[in-house]
């Protein structure tokens, strides 16, 4: 099994997030797992990794409705960051409307980092693919 | 020979004849001349006698020298007209006559040739000559016949330009009766009949339109006048005339029938037709035109400009299509206008204006249909409405579609996934926590439930009656029910809304819309000072706004002034924002065809303008 050293997980719906690290604690190895409650309370936070030169989330998992910044708006500041290694981006949303889809090819188009797209709810199964394709 | 005494008293006699007369002497001498002889042929400064005759009488003499033996006869063959030009070139004539002279024994000894001027008689004869043929033109150019009927001999007289008009051959003889049986039955021979009549006894001219039929079976219209002859007050006859107007009367027939063609046509079309002069005056409208200018004749409008029909405004741009019409001499096709009449009636017309040209090339107006298409517009207007109405509510639908759809599943999902968990938990402790969770679940779904029926019921009920409603009792009303949160809050509210403000909605929702906003406004305040929201009113056009200010948080419209309405969007990093209550109030504005707008600068405050119909 991979080991992963940081996990961040995106979303103010606390049902979600317990969901999410109960399914990654029984399918993957890793050090850290760090829960933000909206995009601007995560991005801050990466940018503080990146002051203090520790390493940055590999993996992470990021709804779109939220509030103060929603998952593209921290999507738009996220990709602009200078940051050289591949990050693999995991969208979950329960939205269903077409934009969003085209919205997602967009961005994934935009930037070097892995993006990928998944509706809620997102099983066991699911979680081992975006780990491994991390 | 004659005797010298007896020559000059014979002279002396011969010299008063009164008519010009000569002897000449059997060697062709004038032997004797009257004075009168002697002044018109201009012998009177020379010696008359013993000259031989002059020029002027050669034919008297070669008729002379043929009858040698002549005797005086009756049958005047001795006499003639000739003609001799004086010495200042004038034309003259003279008719002579010449009988034998005798002497004593009679014996002839010469000729007595007696003269006399008949100028003046054949000029008269000549000038009739010409009279008459200049008549027989006359009445063959214009096919004016003339007829006369002799009462004494009861004789009628047809010229040839009459039996040219009858069609009868020139040797054709006419009776008052069978010249009447020319005429169409009916009215033609009645009248002609009558006329005849009352010309005979009462004297009476005439001057009638009669139809007849000619000897090869021709209809023909003719003028025939005709007027009694009186010869000593007596009455002798009729005169009078022969008109062939056939060819006139067929043409007038046809202008006529043209004419009524084109009227009857103009008079049905369903356009109005005009005919406009340079001064953009009505010289022809047709029915039409004349009802829509609110009349019945079409005196009442011809000679007039569109200034007496429109207003101001209309009549002037009509006047200048007008005039770049007659200018530029190119048809105004297709023009779509506004006619406001003086009245305030407005209708739409689509017009055309073509210019009308004469044969040199110069306007002189110009001729216009308008089609009334106000009717045509008021539905292209409503089916408009309409489908502005459609789309903006399909549009509506399809995000409410996605709200639901985004909302069940985001709670569904969770339930899904925590019953997943349920099914292969073991430990106790943990599968607590995951029905503790299953419940939270489920009662948000229920809670979202019922906030979708809320907003479907809005938006279902949209035919909800709406009342006018005192705006201040409303706030009052909702500054009491709110009483306990506001004291908590420390905040304050300043209404500068006048009492006589008066909105027209629906009660129950202005009860739900300023609640809403004025919990917002506090529930965002700023943690630097107290909240203060302020109240006040306009009035623009259809919509009375209300504007609620705050001094709060403000919001970054930039960012999210898109999801400002949403349904479950929030913006702050409140415990207790839910982000339902600006969408059904959204919603409910937008039921009552009102709407919303939002001004806000962050860390300032917010003003939200509610747009309040205040149509049904």
């Amino acid at each position: 099994m991979t080991k992963i050293n940081h996990i961040y997980i995106i979303d103010d719906d606390p049902i979600t997030v317990f969901g999410i690290r109960k399914m990654i604690d029984s399918v993957v190895q890793f050090d850290v797992i760090t829960t933000h409650g909206n995009g601007k309370l995560a991005i801050e936070g990466i940018k503080n990794l990146q002051k203090e030169n520790q390493k940055l989330p590999e993996v992470i998992f990021l709804d779109l409705n939220m509030p103060i910044m929603d998952g593209w708006q921290f999507l738009e500041e996220f990709i602009s960051l200078p940051i050289k290694t591949k990050i693999q981006i995991n969208i979950v949303t329960s939205s269903i409307d077409g934009i969003d889809k085209r919205k997602w090819e967009l961005y994934n188009s935009k930037t070097h980092h892995n993006v990928t797209f998944n509706h809620k709810p997102v099983g066991k199964k699911e979680i081992i693919e975006i780990i491994k394709s991390s | 020979m004659l005797s010298g005494n007896k020559t000059s008293y014979t002279n002396y006699l011969m010299k008063q004849l009164p008519k010009a007369t000569a002897f000449v002497s059997n060697s062709f001498e004038i032997v004797h001349a009257s004075s009168k002889w002697e002044t018109i042929f201009e012998y009177t400064n020379k010696a008359v006698i013993g000259r031989p005759l002059a020029q002027i009488l050669k034919m008297a003499i070669a008729y002379w020298r043929k009858n040698p033996g002549y005797s005086q006869t009756e049958d005047s063959s001795n006499k003639s007209i000739e003609r001799y030009v004086d010495s200042d070139g004038n034309e003259k004539w003279f008719e002579w006559i010449i009988l034998p002279w005798f002497d004593d024994q009679e014996n002839s000894i010469g000729a007595v040739i007696q003269t006399e001027e008949v100028t003046q008689r054949i000029l008269y004869q000549s000038k009739l000559k010409n009279l008459a043929l200049l008549l027989e033109e006359k009445t063959e150019i214009a096919k004016r016949g003339i007829w006369e009927y002799d009462a004494v001999k009861d004789t009628l007289y047809w010229c040839n330009t009459t039996k040219t008009i009858h069609e009868v051959d020139n040797n054709y003889v006419p009776t008052i009766e069978t010249g009447i049986d020319f005429y169409k039955n009916g009215h033609s021979k009645n009248t002609i009949s009558m006329v005849l009549d009352s010309a005979m006894k009462d004297g009476l001219p005439w001057h009638e339109k009669l139809q007849l039929t000619t000897a090869k079976g021709n209809k023909k219209w003719v003028i025939v006048t005709g007027k009694p002859i009186f010869k000593s007050n007596k009455y002798i006859g009729l005169i009078g005339t022969y008109e062939d107007i056939t060819v006139h009367e067929k043409s007038k027939n046809n202008i006529r029938k043209n004419e009524h063609l084109l009227r009857t046509l103009i008079d049905n079309l369903p356009l109005n037709v005009f005919i406009k002069d340079l001064q953009s005056n009505k010289i022809l409208v047709n029915r039409s035109e004349v009802e829509f200018c609110g009349h019945q004749d079409e005196n009442e409008v011809l000679g007039k400009d569109d200034f007496a029909f429109y207003d101001k405004k209309t009549a002037k741009k009509l006047r200048e299509d007008d005039l770049e019409v007659m200018q530029n001499l190119k048809p105004l096709i297709g023009r779509e206008l506004v006619h406001t009449k003086k009245d305030g009636t407005q209708t739409t017309f689509l017009t055309s204006k073509i210019p009308l040209i004469e044969k040199e090339g110069e306007v002189y107006g110009l001729i216009g249909f308008s089609i009334d298409i106000s009717e045509l517009k008021q539905k292209e207007n409503e089916l408009k409405s309409l489908i502005n109405v459609t789309s903006s509510q399909n549009n509506k639908l399809i995000n409410f579609s996605h709200i639901v759809s985004h909302n069940l599943r985001s709670h569904t999902a969770n339930l899904s996934m925590l019953l997943g968990f349920l099914t292969t938990e073991k430990n106790e402790s943990e599968k607590q926590k995951i029905v503790k969770m299953l419940t939270d679940a489920s009662d948000g779904l229920l809670e979202t439930l019922d906030n979708l029926n809320e907003v479907i019921d809005i938006n279902t009920n949209t035919n909800l009656e709406k009342k006018p409603i005192k705006l201040n009792h409303k706030i009052d009303l909702v500054k009491e029910n709110l009483h306990a949160f506001l004291i908590n809050n420390n905040a304050k509210i300043i209404n500068k809304i006048s009492n006589k403000v008066i909105i027209n909605i629906v009660p129950t929702y202005i009860d739900t819309i300023l609640t809403s906003f004025i919990t917002n406004a506090i529930k965002y305040k700023s943690p630097h000072r107290d909240p203060i929201i302020e109240l006040s009113s306009k009035k623009r056009g259809k919509y009375t706004i209300v504007s609620i200010t705050d001094n709060g948080l403000g919001i970054d419209l930039k960012k999210h002034g898109d999801k400002l309405f949403g349904m479950y969007k929030t913006f702050h990093d409140k415990k207790d924002a839910r982000g339902i209550g600006l969408f059904i109030t959204k919603n409910q504005i937008e039921a009552m065809n009102g709407k919303v707008s939002v001004n806000s600068k962050v860390g300032k405050g917010t003003t939200f303008n509610i747009y309040f119909n205040d149509e049904n």
